[in-house]
């Protein structure tokens, strides 16, 4: 099961997705990046059906990137792109072969200045949160985000929250996710953590 | 469960639908077998035809020559098997009518088969096709596939109801599978060799009718397509009818 | 009226010659040059389910149309290029339909695809990509990237996602602008680049012995062993993989064939050189 989380702090949105790619009994890559930039302070991150989730999030990264080169380098902000997101996958419920892709959005708004988490279900259910998950690492994470996220954390704080969860979810996760990949969307744009 | 008055019609009334599933398939048995030799291959079947325990026909010729000294087989499911080779004589008219009469070598034969066969790999025929003929050189050929169409050339292939009977007799006999050197304890094997067209025929005989002893959907007859340079020509031999 | 019979009759040898290439549209089936097969599909509502009923032999195992599957085969980077090895059994339920199978597709001569799941499947689509590569280079004039190729194979297999196609497979090429490179499609339409795989009934067995010996800095001849070693690891355990070994090594200047290795051969010769198999009396 794979395993992505998103926290909000004051100042950018973190995103950490696990490196594993399994099928069946199998590991079969240990450095599975399950993130793709949309836009210079948009990214994705996704979890699902193996197949789905790849082509799903390349198609609207395509149609984000598409918008920007047709409507004069307009960048679709992060609230613009969680409701195109959103439309997608409710579309694609009510159709013959639905997309099975979760996924978070981690964007910053720079026109107000705003960090922002959306939470996307295949369902086409989205939400706005200070933190979020999807998969078996909700149930260890989100409880222990409801007791130490604080508001006006810093990027510092965030990082170390996060590093809680992942030491939670290494104890209690009964298979391997191989770590995780560490990305912090902020004013500047999309960056890698160590 | 819907409460009923007990009737003589309380056997009528059904509490979950009555389910009909598409199923267009049925198995004739039957079986086949292709050789390939040096300069000669082979392709043989049994003629009698079953549904069930049911005899349909004891003559009723599933190998076919089909042109261009190619003879081929679709065993399995009489009416699919039927439809593809019919498919493939007719294709292969309609190569000849657009490229001057050209004979289609078996190689290309051979793949296109694939391509009919996968054309219905959401529907498909349920048969075990073998076609066999002589390659570029002059070499026996004989070509087995899968019932979608994975194929591979091979020396010896048996297809059908029996495959499983004759099969290990040909590796042993064709292939010389597990044969080693006498005196050599088990260490040489033994060379292997192109079998002539009568030691062939003297093994197809032999597996036909040690099937035939074993296998109820096999006998009555054996019809034998032999492919040389001269052409192709038909052998029959009588197997046994119980 | 009129036009039906100006259709039928023969006034002029263009009408004749309309007459032929209509028929031979009608009769023909696709004409030559349309590379994009079509398919059939059984006339009812739900084909996938029909096709499950009818050769799943994991969910039925008495269905009449058993397909081709079972395999172990490998791929991995290393210093000198990419190893591929794979076996060479294909069953249908517990019948070894064949001891030869040819599990290794030559895409041309810079490109190879491993073949695991469907025969019928891997096959013919990975020769169909061979035609998609070589159409690639008449547009281009360059050779296909292995990226761009394994792309086209796994957008095609998506494109069928949920029908029934079953496939393993692992796109092994080189190329000067990505060097060797291995990709991993499969039918549920996943595609990872990755240095080294195995796919398969038996890849467990043949991942064991391959992740306890592999290091990048093998020699060719080392590599070459370990590839053939772990197929031979998983012939011995799998009981759906078996027949022999073949193997390829894939170098700036294409691939190279290493032979076609009998597992009756080799794991005696094996035992005895290794001191391995001490499972095995003899």
């Amino acid at each position: 099961m794979d395993i992505i989380l998103g926290i909000r702090v004051a100042d950018g949105t973190i995103i950490a997705t696990s490196k594993a790619a399994t099928r069946g009994i199998s590991i079969l890559k240990d450095t599975d990046d399950k993130t793709r930039v949309l836009n210079k302070h948009n990214l994705v991150a996704y979890t699902g059906e193996s197949g789905d989730t790849v082509q799903f999030a390349e198609y609207v990264q395509a149609n984000i990137q598409l918008y920007s080169m047709r409507e004069n380098d307009i960048e679709l902000s992060p609230k613009a792109t969680a409701s195109f997101v959103r439309n997608q996958l409710a579309t694609s419920i009510r159709s013959r072969k639905p997309y099975q892709v979760n996924v978070l959005i981690g964007g910053y708004d720079t026109k107000s200045n705003t960090p922002s988490l959306n939470w996307i279900d295949y369902l086409g259910t989205q939400v706005e949160l200070p933190y979020g998950a999807h998969g078996y690492a909700a149930f260890y994470a989100n409880s222990l985000l409801d007791k130490h996220y604080k508001k006006n954390m810093d990027v510092e704080q965030g990082l170390a929250l996060l590093k809680m969860c992942l030491k939670e979810l290494e104890t209690r996760m009964p298979i391997d996710f191989k770590g995780v990949y560490v990305k912090v969307v902020d004013k500047d744009g999309i960056r890698s953590i160590d | 469960m819907n409460a009923t008055v007990a009737s003589e019609y309380s056997s009528e009334i059904h509490s979950v639908p009555i389910e009909h599933r598409f199923n267009p398939y049925s198995d004739n048995g039957g079986t086949v077998l292709g050789i390939a030799g040096e300069d000669f291959a082979v392709l043989a079947g049994d003629t009698r035809q079953v549904e069930g325990y049911s005899i349909q026909s004891r003559y009723q010729p599933k190998v076919f020559n089909v042109g261009d000294d190619i003879v081929m087989t679709a065993n399995g499911f009489a009416a699919d098997g039927a439809a593809l080779i019919d498919r493939f004589k007719n294709q292969l008219q309609w190569y000849k009518f657009d490229h001057g009469g050209k004979k289609l070598n078996i190689k290309s034969a051979a793949r296109y088969i694939q391509h009919l066969l996968y054309g219905k790999r959401f529907f498909p025929y349920y048969v075990s096709t073998l076609i066999a003929g002589l390659d570029e050189e002059g070499k026996g050929a004989v070509y087995s596939y899968d019932p979608v169409g994975s194929y591979e050339r091979e020396q010896c292939r048996a297809g059908g109801a029996a495959a499983s009977l004759i099969m290990p007799f040909l590796d042993n006999q064709v292939n010389f599978k597990n044969q080693y050197e006498p005196g050599s304890d088990g260490k040489k094997k033994r060379e292997l060799r192109y079998l002539t067209l009568d030691e062939v025929l003297e093994l197809v005989r032999d597996a036909f009718s040690s099937a035939t002893e074993r296998h109820i959907q096999v006998g009555d007859g054996l019809e034998i397509l032999i492919v040389t340079k001269e052409g192709v020509r038909t052998e029959y031999f009588d197997l046994k009818r119980d | 009226m009129n036009s039906i019979a100006q259709r039928f009759s023969h006034s002029s040898t263009s009408n004749v010659l309309n007459e032929i290439n209509q028929a031979q549209t009608e009769f023909a089936g696709t004409p030559q040059l349309e590379l994009a097969p079509t398919i059939q599909l059984p006339p009812i509502s739900q084909p996938t389910d029909f096709l499950r009923a009818h050769t799943d032999d994991a969910s039925n195992p008495d269905c009449k149309i058993k397909i081709a599957h079972g395999t172990t085969t490998l791929a991995f980077r290393f210093q000198g290029g990419i190893i591929v090895a794979v076996d060479s059994r294909a069953t249908q339920g517990n019948w070894i339909a064949s001891q030869t199978v040819n599990k290794v597709i030559r895409i041309n001569p810079f490109l190879l695809g491993t073949m695991a799941g469907g025969a019928a499947d891997c096959q013919y689509w990975e020769t169909w990509l061979g035609t998609q590569c070589r159409l690639h280079e008449l547009r281009e004039k360059e050779r296909i990237s292995v990226a761009a190729a394994s792309k086209i194979l796994g957008n095609l297999v998506y494109e069928y996602k949920g029908m029934g196609l079953s496939m393993g497979t692992m796109v092994c090429g080189y190329t000067k602008k990505e060097g060797p490179t291995i990709y991993y499609v499969d039918s549920d339409g996943s595609r990872l680049k990755g240095d080294l795989f195995c796919v398969g009934s038996g890849q467990t067995f043949a991942y064991g012995v391959l992740d306890s010996e592999y290091k990048w800095d093998l020699t060719v001849e080392e590599a070459l062993y370990l590839g053939k070693r772990s197929i031979l690891a998983a012939t011995h355990r799998d009981a759906y993989s078996g027949g022999s070994v073949n193997l390829y090594h894939v170098t700036e200047n294409g691939w190279i064939y290493h032979g076609n290795h009998n597992v009756g051969d080799i794991f005696w010769d094996i035992k005895a050189q290794e001191g391995s198999f001490n499972n095995v009396e003899g």
